[in-house]
């Protein structure tokens, strides 16, 4: 929420380019979920809807690209409110891969179940259902941070990625050990190699959203230093 | 890290109004002043002002103001209507000896000489130290004699040859040369407003200054003149020490190495231009630049 600007129009330009983010983020959650429960309930017409439902996203992402250069253009922004649109900027293109990521999983529905596809061992699939729904909560909560300004819950979700990375490296090694058990099922599992690829993405998309909500808050810019440095400058000035 | 120079001696309190955490828009003490936030020093400071108070009868209008104005740097001053910062800027040249009832107390340096003690002239200081105005002021004279009327007052030069140098060089410097060199003998008031404040900065240039100070040079100027002003200001940059008083932010962010920001006669806060409109560290800078307040 912005205000206090003496030009209350600013206020409402800002307000609404706010308000779009958390439109997109939602979309893009709502995609994940949908992509998801496709694969576990076998449902091929709602992966369908999915690759088609990212054009939705996609639109929204030129819209707020044309609401930035507006912005900027109009009211030459400084301070807390250029920091406010270069972040919204860059959360934007993040939501917006996290929807490309969703057509990814929903394209693994069609081929595991559309037509006379075979299906995989539903084994296979317990960690990708798992992970999904740990990253998805990243998404919402790195936005939470962001429209909250809360940099403690910022910092939990850029710490959650590392988790996202260990269940990641967890998963394969189990994968593996189905492959030496069964090579017949091979062509599922890189399939399903490929789903968790997207779903640690869409974690690292998070993360990148937590860091940016450092650089809104504190002006740093932390999006490559070490998680030492991102507590550091957190727990600084508290 | 967050440098916070407390203006009085003896004042240890971190300034209130830190930006801390977020940006709440709701009221707390967050824009309390106590002390000026940023590094009040220049590397190479050129004048030296400590603890310097300005009254105006019994109304004081700046309130205990330490701030170094660098060699070779633009140095803005903001702020909103009424803060001070033109009567800072005219303090730096003795401008305020003019005004009746105006006291400055606090001590300024130019160099390693105190422009306020007794046995200061202030002809020669204002030649050192000269200032350009809001709005275009030239004599009602020829574009050369303009130019001229510093160095002849001043006794910079012996003889015509060289008094003509002078012009032509500061009018080179001013970027007017070119424009009127075939009309020096024309009026200088019949110049475009644009060239009228160049005539100025050109006229100030003349009796080789090593300060110029500047009071919203371009106010009265439209866009093209504006953006010719300020290139030359970027240019001037590199033989003199200029101070600017702008209510224009976008031109304190385009002309400035460092910004000073100035609220009821205090400096809040002072520091590099690319710091203050990025990342202001006090609150009412952030209000006053993002247009919150003013």
């Amino acid at each position: 929420m912005t205000d206090g600007h003496i030009v209350s129009s600013y206020n409402q330009d800002l307000n609404h380019l706010h308000q779009l983010v958390i439109e997109i983020k939602d979309l893009a959650c709502r995609q994940v979920r949908d992509a998801v429960t496709s694969i576990v309930e076998e449902e091929v017409e709602r992966a369908r809807e999915v690759i088609l439902g990212d054009r939705a996203i996609d639109a929204l992402d030129i819209r707020a690209d044309e609401e930035i250069i507006r912005l900027i253009a109009k009211r030459q922004p400084v301070a807390r409110d250029l920091r406010e649109i270069m972040t919204v900027a860059k959360m934007v293109g993040d939501l917006e891969r996290i929807g490309d990521q969703a057509r990814r999983l929903a394209r693994l529905t069609l081929r595991f179940y559309d037509n006379d596809a075979s299906p995989p061992n539903r084994q296979l699939l317990n960690d990708l259902v798992k992970m999904a729904d740990f990253v998805t909560t990243m998404v919402e909560d790195a936005v939470t941070a962001f429209d909250t300004l809360d940099l403690d819950l910022a910092l939990d979700v850029v710490r959650r990625d590392g988790v996202v990375g260990d269940d990641f490296r967890s998963a394969l090694r189990r994968l593996s050990t189905f492959i030496m058990e069964d090579s017949r099922s091979v062509g599922h599992m890189l399939d399903v190699v490929l789903g968790l690829r997207s779903v640690e993405r869409i974690g690292g998309h998070a993360k990148n959203i937590g860091r940016y909500v450092v650089f809104l808050v504190r002006g740093k810019d932390v999006r490559h230093e070490p998680l030492e440095s991102v507590e550091a400058e957190i727990s600084s000035r508290h | 890290m967050l440098n916070v120079t407390p203006n009085s001696v003896g004042s240890v309190a971190p300034p209130a109004g830190v930006v801390g955490v977020g940006f709440s828009p709701t009221a707390d003490d967050s824009r309390v002043i106590s002390g000026t936030v940023g590094d009040i020093k220049a590397a190479d400071p050129r004048m030296t002002a400590r603890n310097v108070d300005v009254y105006y009868g019994d109304k004081q209008a700046i309130k205990d103001v330490s701030l170094d104005i660098g060699k070779n740097e633009v140095i803005a001053m903001i702020g909103p209507s009424g803060c001070g910062k033109s009567t800072f800027l005219r303090c730096l040249n003795r401008m305020n000896d003019t005004i009746d009832g105006c006291r400055v107390e606090g001590r300024i340096m130019l160099d390693d000489q105190d422009i306020y003690d007794r046995k200061m002239d202030v002809v020669p200081l204002r030649a050192q130290v000269g200032m350009v105005f809001q709005k275009p002021n030239p004599f009602p004279k020829s574009i050369y004699d303009n130019v001229a009327y510093g160095p002849r007052i001043h006794g910079l030069t012996d003889n015509k040859q060289e008094l003509d140098e002078i012009v032509e060089q500061s009018l080179i410097k001013a970027g007017l040369w070119d424009e009127v060199k075939d009309r020096l003998d024309s009026s200088g008031t019949g110049l475009s407003g644009g060239q009228q404040q160049r005539l100025c900065i050109a006229r100030t240039i003349a009796v080789a200054p090593e300060v110029i100070l500047m009071d919203e040079p371009c106010s009265a100027l439209d866009p093209i003149a504006t953006a010719r002003v300020e290139e030359l200001i970027d240019e001037l940059r590199e033989q003199y020490t200029i101070a600017i008083v702008t209510h224009s932010m976008q031109q304190a962010a385009r002309v400035s190495q460092r910004t000073a920001y100035f609220h009821l006669g205090e400096l809040v806060e002072v520091g590099k231009t690319d710091d203050i409109f990025t990342n202001p560290s006090h609150r009412l800078t952030e209000d006053y630049i993002t247009g919150r307040f003013g």
